[in-house]
């Protein structure tokens, strides 16, 4: 698919100007930040190639359709007391009684997963850890991406279907 | 076989070959992009990055494209909330785990 086509799926039919001078041009797999916002194109910038940011994309997508919960990642420093900035990260989320968060900091090796009050009835603690630790084992081999992914999968089927 | 092409066939032809490769992969490379990957225990110097399914759906602060540009995200702090009536009141207890590798 090129960057041409891709537009004028998302407009809605009509073609729009485009990036291009001609039908064709790169396609999405050779020029991807043609069709991103702006922190689209920053999470490029990130540990993750582009074909773990399309397979975490959809694993959320597909978490949160399946659960009516609201799956959030965060991959970055966390202040100290970790817990607490962490759970300062899952109150910006808006309807935060169901959201989910996993806050995880590479540097200081550590992961949070936070679960909101409504979120916490359907995802116990003990669930929770049992994530987080294979979690953990993910990334303490350096597999960021898959580490993620297991996470949200894990905790989405910990879950269940809303 | 001569002197001479004793050393085009044994010495010139191979040094040429691995020549060859050398050259090509110091020009290869990595187009200049630092290494992507995450090891533990080495330095993680990537600028933080928060995702959602669909950002501009969720919270209006991550700015999409329905909703206004100009949102910005509310500032970290504060371990209470402001409740609809004005007055503070402490987050509902919230769940979950932590983990260290």
């Amino acid at each position: 698919m090129t960057v041409g086509e891709h537009q004028a799926i998302v407009s809605g039919g009509e073609q729009p100007l485009t990036a291009l001078d001609h039908a064709g041009g790169p396609t999405l797999t050779e020029r991807p930040e043609l069709t991103m916002s702006d922190s689209g194109v920053a999470a490029l910038d990130g540990p993750f190639t582009t074909r773990q940011l399309l397979r975490l994309d959809e694993a959320l997508r597909v978490a949160d359709q399946q659960t009516g919960l609201t799956f959030s990642v965060y991959i970055g420093p966390l202040d100290e007391p970790t817990r607490e900035s962490a759970e300062a990260l899952h109150r910006q989320l808006e309807g935060a009684a169901k959201a989910v968060l996993l806050a995880i900091s590479p540097g200081q090796r550590l992961l949070e997963i936070v679960t909101g009050a409504e979120a916490r009835k359907r995802i116990s603690d003990r669930d929770a850890k049992l994530a987080a630790l294979s979690m953990a084992a993910a990334f303490a081999g350096g597999d960021l991406a898959g580490g993620v992914l297991a996470g949200l999968d894990q905790l989405a089927s910990h879950a269940g279907r809303h | 076989m001569s002197i001479f092409s004793t050393i085009l066939v044994y010495a010139v032809i191979p040094l040429s070959v691995i020549l060859v490769v050398a050259a090509l992969v110091a020009v290869g490379g990595r187009d200049g992009r630092p290494d992507r990957r995450y090891r533990p225990g080495r330095p993680y110097d990537f600028k933080p990055i928060w995702f959602l399914a669909s950002p501009a759906q969720v919270s209006p602060a991550f700015g999409g494209k329905t909703s206004d540009r100009t949102a910005q995200p509310p500032a970290l702090e504060s371990g209470v909330v402001e409740g609809s009536a004005g007055r503070q009141v402490r987050p509902g207890p919230v769940g979950g785990a932590s983990d260290r590798w």
